[in-house]
């Protein structure tokens, strides 16, 4: 375009004048051309620049009216040519730039276009990927790892051409879209509680599903990472579900195990139900609608879930082991101990031990089961600490443990004794159907899973514990230990456990004392005072010697109830106390 | 040599027409495979002459079950070597990469028929304790073009170590022996092997071998059930994506001889 069509500002701006004055709409401006006419008779380089803007904003009339026309003719004649080269200079850049444009816009349709094979060079740094024809199918499956499970699990590549180039490019575009299979669609998990059994056998089949939020996907990950991932992780879940529900109509056991639909039922222990569901929420707004008025339930357990996937994922890989392969070559695939059975002779036990035992359905009950027991028994503890305070049962549970068994220490102590009254001392493995207590003094007891037990246990051991501490507490205060009994075969029988009872003299032998503690009867003391300060015995010839009446007589009952001190212990030692004069 | 399966029993003696008649059904039709109890064999005889045990010409099945080996075969030249393994790396299984050093030592027995039935006894050289690998493998399935794949009746046997032994005094001789050297893989059901043979030049010294060729033989197979031919569908989308670098075909060992 000529000069005069340009903004007048940017003009100044390329001829290299001070930009920030606005040019002023006379021509020529009286400051510019004052300037010029002293540059021009220097011969200068600004002056021809000057020159053409000037010639370039009159029309081109001719010379300006009043100037001596002998000394611009060839000046003009240079000033022309001068304009034209320049204008012929100001065309090739303007080309040039026109190109540039071009290309980059042309640039930006290409990165569309080339951004789909870095794409796709990213989508094959992660997924197998190979090409059928002219389609680019690719394999989601766990097949390549190990796993037998009969899905296919192909996915489709495509190009994504349904974009508006027009129109800005959406912020999440991605030249490349991926095709899972349809059944593969939405998210899925599996479902694993323990609940109390349900009371009617119509309710199976309603599994309480709810749609839980997908796993937020890392922020960098493009839309085809997480699409292909859900769709991976509803394939697992499928098969982990069919081996499952296969083995749950396979193997025999004591109580059967119910598939229905997409759960499968069992009974770890009497009145208590496992459910194992498979949870496929699929993509369509009717079960969004639908999943989103359900609460989620707290019951779920999660390690049980885990350890599915886990197991199974164990399971692949042992398909995959070097034992697996033929030697010598010809040979068919098959565990290297198998193919010894048949020239070893081996005989069922030994085919028997090399398979192997349990499927993923036994172990994921055994585990279900330990987990059960672990919690009732952390319960049946702290219901028994929150409601006894005297004396304290305090639990410290192991940090280790195995899916099948863990271990908690349970000490039971007097609050402000523990050093001296630490006798009673249990450690408990929780195992998958059992308590097994190991007690201080060597004893071993096996316990079931019922939670009475273990309750009756617990309250029989902290009557011992009273008794044991009065023990305790006579050594330390100097009393003597006169009878000391576990089990008392005397007095009222206990419903749980076994009473015992201990006698224990002053240091002077003066007053004795007895206590009686069962686990249901609770404690009964009793104070045994010498003959001289019973003021009720009846007076006799018997006894010649005053001697005899320092002799203990007869027991009197404490009234405990009344008696000061927090616990028992305590309050024992203040009757020691007040018995042992100074 | 204790077997696990019934192969260690006597070779039935067969009518020779009924065999022959059986054989030249049309359409690949099966013939009736030996069974324990099949009540046609006539009880072998002891013959005063020392004449040549019959040989059957029925498909031999071990047990109850009619096991077909499916096959694929190429060969690729001893330069394209590694990026044939670097290909099978990625396509096949998650394994770490697995060699063998196996003999093979092929028995025949000869009866009055042409043909002779020939028994495959193999043992692997670098690996200890693993038994030895008794194999039988019929004649090829004719019939279908559409079937991709080289499909014959195959019986797998794993024995102990004096299988030789026994054959021997079963009356088979052995015809001749080799060794193989290459790698296997796996995919799936599939077994993929790519190996060079190398011939004995003492026999019994598998010390001294020698290359066979400058090439290396490839072999895509699968042991199944008979009936499933869907395999061989898989066999022929899998010898495609090894394309360019070898040709997996069906061929034929009778059209070679």
């Amino acid at each position: 375009g000529s000069a005069s069509s340009r903004p007048a500002r940017s003009r100044c701006r390329r001829w290299g004048w001070t930009a920030a004055r606005p040019t002023c709409s006379r021509s020529p401006c009286p400051r510019t051309w004052r300037a010029w006419r002293s540059a021009s008779t220097s011969a200068r380089a600004p002056a021809p620049r000057r020159t053409s803007r000037r010639l370039g904003r009159r029309p081109a009339t001719g010379p300006r009216p009043g100037t001596p026309r002998t000394r611009r003719n060839p000046q003009t004649l240079q000033l022309i040519s001068k304009k034209k080269s320049l204008a012929g200079a100001a065309q090739i850049l303007l080309k040039g730039a026109e190109r540039l444009s071009k290309s980059v816009a042309e640039n930006q349709e290409n990165k569309r276009q080339r951004d789909f094979n870095s794409e796709l060079l990213r989508l094959r740094q992660h997924w197998k990927l190979r090409k059928v024809g002219d389609k680019i199918l690719g394999d989601l499956s766990y097949r390549s790892a190990g796993s037998l499970f009969p899905h296919h699990g192909t996915f489709e590549v495509i190009k994504n051409t349904d974009i508006d180039l027009d129109k800005k490019i959406p912020e999440d575009y991605c030249p490349l879209d991926v095709q899972i299979p349809s059944d593969l669609e939405g998210s899925a998990y599996i479902k694993v509680s323990i609940q109390k059994q349900a009371p009617d056998i119509g309710d199976l089949g309603t599994v309480n599903l709810f749609k839980r939020p997908l796993p937020k996907s890392k922020p960098g990950a493009p839309h085809w990472q997480t699409k292909l991932e859900a769709a991976q992780n509803v394939l697992l879940c499928k098969e982990i579900f069919a081996q499952l529900s296969r083995e749950a109509v396979q193997i025999k056991s004591q109580i059967p195990h119910i598939v229905v639909k997409n759960q499968i039922i069992s009974q770890p222990f009497p009145g208590l139900q496992l459910s194992i569901s498979l949870c496929h929420s699929s993509n369509d707004k009717k079960s969004q609608k639908a999943a989103s008025e359900k609460q989620s339930p707290e019951d779920h357990l999660y390690v049980l879930e885990h350890n599915l996937h886990q197991l199974i994922r164990e399971f692949h890989k042992q398909t995959l082991s070097s034992t697996m392969m033929p030697h010598p070559a010809s040979a068919p695939f098959g565990h290297k101990r198998m193919r010894m059975a048949g020239p070893q002779a081996f005989d069922k036990n030994d085919i028997s031990s090399l398979q192997p035992n349990e499927g993923l359905l036994e172990k994921i009950i055994k585990q279900a089961k330990h987990i059960f027991l672990r919690r009732r028994t952390a319960r049946t503890i702290d219901s028994l600490a929150s409601r006894i305070e005297d004396p304290q049962i305090q639990a410290h549970w192991s940090n280790i443990n195995d899916v099948y068994e863990s271990s908690v220490k349970v000490l039971i102590t007097s609050q402000g004794y523990e050093q001296i009254c630490k006798s009673i001392q249990l450690q408990l493995n929780i195992g998958v159907e059992q308590i097994r207590v190991v007690h201080r003094d060597g004893r071993v007891i096996t316990l079931s899973h019922q939670e009475q037990e273990l309750q009756d246990f617990l309250l029989s051991q902290m009557s011992q514990h009273q008794v044991h501490a009065v023990q305790q507490l006579a050594k330390v205060m100097g009393w003597h230990v006169l009878s000391f009994s576990n089990h008392v075969g005397l007095g009222p029988v206990e419903s749980i456990g076994n009473a015992s009872a201990i006698t224990v003299a002053s240091p002077g032998g003066d007053y004795a004392i007895s206590v009686r503690n069962g686990p249901e009867s609770g404690s009964k003391v009793m104070v045994q005072f010498p003959r001289c300060q019973c003021k009720d015995l009846p007076k006799s010839d018997v006894l010649q010697d005053s001697k005899w009446n320092h002799l203990r007589g007869p027991f009197r009952e404490v009234q405990w109830n009344k008696m000061e001190g927090r616990n028992f212990v305590y309050k024992l030692e203040l009757l020691m106390a007040a018995l042992t004069p100074c | 040599a204790r077997s696990d399966e019934g192969v260690g029993r006597r070779p039935r003696r067969r009518k020779r027409g009924c065999a022959g008649g059986a054989r030249t059904g049309a359409g690949g039709a099966l013939e009736q495979p030996v069974k324990r109890g099949a009540p046609a064999a006539p009880p072998y005889r002891e013959a005063k002459t020392m004449e040549a045990p019959p040989v059957t010409m029925m498909p031999v099945t071990g047990g109850t079950i009619n096991m077909m080996e499916y096959l694929l075969q190429g060969s690729v030249l001893d330069q394209s070597l590694e990026s044939l393994l670097h290909r099978l790396r990625g396509l096949c299984d998650n394994m770490e990469p697995e060699t063998f050093l196996d003999h093979e030592m092929v028995f025949l027995l000869k009866g009055q028929q042409a043909s002779p039935f020939v028994l495959r006894a193999r043992r692997s050289m670098d690996k200890t304790g693993t038994p030895w690998h008794l194999r039988y493998l019929g004649q090829p399935e004719m019939g279908d073009k559409n079937r991709h794949a080289l499909v014959r009746n195959c019986v797998d046997i794993a024995t102990s170590e004096n299988l030789t032994d026994f054959l021997v005094e079963m009356g088979f001789r052995m015809d001749h022996e080799f060794v193989t050297k290459g790698h296997v893989f796996r995919k799936g059901i599939m077994k993929i092997v790519v190996y060079k043979i190398f011939r004995i030049l003492v026999p019994g010294n598998t010390d001294s071998i020698e290359p066979l060729s400058l090439s290396y033989l490839v072999e895509l197979s699968i042991v199944a059930p008979a009936g499933q031919d869907v395999v061989s569908d898989d066999m022929r989308n899998f010898a495609e994506q090894l394309k360019p670098l070898v040709h997996l075909e069906k061929i034929d060992p009778k059209r070679l001889m």
